[in-house]
């Protein structure tokens, strides 16, 4: 019998912890292409209004070090490296290598050069030095590491004293009809979207089933403490659909 | 949905849009290349962050460390197209400046010297013919609009004022205030006057 210990979600299912993230990887190295275009057609375009806020509550400024975690096709690095500019850095990190070669073909075709460094890492084990960080961002990445809490105190051993993290992840719905209505659409259209636009239905009942498996709002503040961070606060989005967590390292 | 930062990504697009359709405002861009702008409108419920590069970024938000800072009301918006201007709003408090004034005079420029030919945009969809008779056609709709507005603006006047008499003429209020400042001026003297033998009798 397997060790309840060694096992972690992946969707409804649970595996073993060793193959999580290859299971994680082969669904990204399917959908990379297609991300983009996805994110667009299930969110309606909402997506980027998400991004938007966590940009605007980052406090970023001119000259300061970014990391863009699990940053995918690099829609927040994009915005990030117009905003730090020449004196400052963004460091675009994915674990899956299909995802960082969209985002870094993708952000070179925008012009978006110079100050933007792209590297393969995992979040629970970082490949950066102490204190290295102004602000870190996870956007839509968090639910699918295997270890949250390793992944959270990676980070913040590598933010700076006085940076801040940003998690935007989906979440709990607040009111219960949209919850409702979120179930449906997740379960039932958001499969055939994906199977229509991208070929690969499963993926996206991975998505929907690694959504319903993800932390609610309280229980990753209080995981975000756990590991050190202090301010710890939250803000729903769109209903609950999503939250951005902040937290900050004094 | 974050109302902010949907009127933010319309705003930043249309800008970004219209800059990409005038190919010298690259140029005025440079000029600005690295800066940022904050802008408070009194009327808005958002600060907004204009980050200059070879685009222009917009945050919701006031930057903690901008290069200008700028805070006035919607009507001295519109003031703004003048920069000459900007030493005259600042004295008479329509308008708050805190940093680099070229800034803010340069985003000014930017915007104002915007010249888009849309004809030759239009004529990329639709051919140079039909691009340069809806532009001439609609140049001439504009012009026509005004001419008839002016006429129509006129008659009314003539109407209520010289007809109907519902309304005062300029010169009739204008002597009417002059009349009545007269007015109070005699009243105050009247007043002093009154003052000053009421003392003397109680003297």
């Amino acid at each position: 019998m397997q060790d309840p210990q060694e096992q972690t979600h992946f969707g409804f299912k649970n595996v073993d912890k060793a193959q999580k993230a290859s299971m994680v990887a082969d669904v990204f190295h399917s959908v990379a292409g297609k991300y983009d275009l996805m994110n667009d057609l299930m969110s309606m375009g909402i997506h980027r209004l998400w991004k938007r806020f966590t940009i605007d509550c980052s406090g970023v400024r001119q000259g300061q070090k970014v990391l863009d975690l699990a940053g995918g096709t690099g829609d927040l690095t994009a915005k990030f490296s117009r905003i730090v500019g020449n004196t400052g850095q963004v460091v675009l990190a994915d674990i899956n290598d299909s995802m960082l070669k969209v985002g870094r073909d993708k952000l070179r075709d925008r012009g978006i050069l110079g100050n933007v460094e792209y590297v393969q890492a995992n979040a629970e084990a970082l490949p950066f030095p102490d204190n290295t960080f102004d602000i870190i961002t996870i956007a839509f990445g968090l639910r699918n590491v295997t270890d949250k809490d390793k992944a959270l105190a990676s980070m913040y051993r590598v933010l700076k004293p006085g940076g801040r993290l940003l998690v935007l992840e989906f979440s709990k719905p607040e009111y219960e009809l949209l919850n409702k209505v979120y179930d449906a659409y997740s379960f039932h259209l958001l499969p055939k979207i994906g199977q229509l636009v991208a070929n690969d239905a499963e993926s996206y009942q991975y998505l929907a089933e690694s959504i319903r498996m993800h932390p609610d709002q309280e229980t990753l503040k209080g995981m975000m403490e756990q590991v050190g961070f202090e301010q710890t606060t939250y803000h729903n989005l769109t209903g609950g659909i999503v939250a951005l967590h902040r937290g900050f390292k004094f | 949905m974050p109302a902010a930062q949907l009127a933010g990504a319309f705003i930043e697009s249309a800008i970004n849009k219209l800059l990409s359709l005038d190919p010298a405002s690259q140029k005025r861009l440079i000029a600005l290349n690295g800066k940022q702008l904050v802008v408070a409108v009194k009327e808005l419920p958002w600060p907004l962050t204009f980050i200059f590069n070879d685009k222009i970024s917009l945050l919701m938000t006031a930057a903690e460390q901008p290069d200008c800072r700028i805070a006035l009301s919607l009507s001295t918006l519109n003031k703004l197209k003048d920069t000459s201007q900007l030493t005259r709003l600042i004295q008479e408090r329509e308008l708050e400046l805190i940093g680099d004034i070229h800034v803010a005079q340069s985003f000014s420029v930017l915007l104002n010297e915007l010249d888009i030919d849309w004809e030759e945009q239009l004529s990329v969809y639709t051919g140079d013919v039909v691009a340069h008779q809806t532009i001439y056609g609609a140049k001439q709709l504009v012009a026509r609009f005004k001419e008839h507005g002016q006429q129509l603006q006129q008659g009314l006047s003539d109407a209520l004022i010289q007809e109907k008499q519902l309304i005062a003429h300029p010169m009739a209020i204008e002597q009417f205030s002059q009349a009545v400042n007269q007015l109070r001026s005699d009243t105050e003297r009247l007043d002093a006057r009154l003052k000053r033998l009421s003392q003397k009798q109680q003297g």
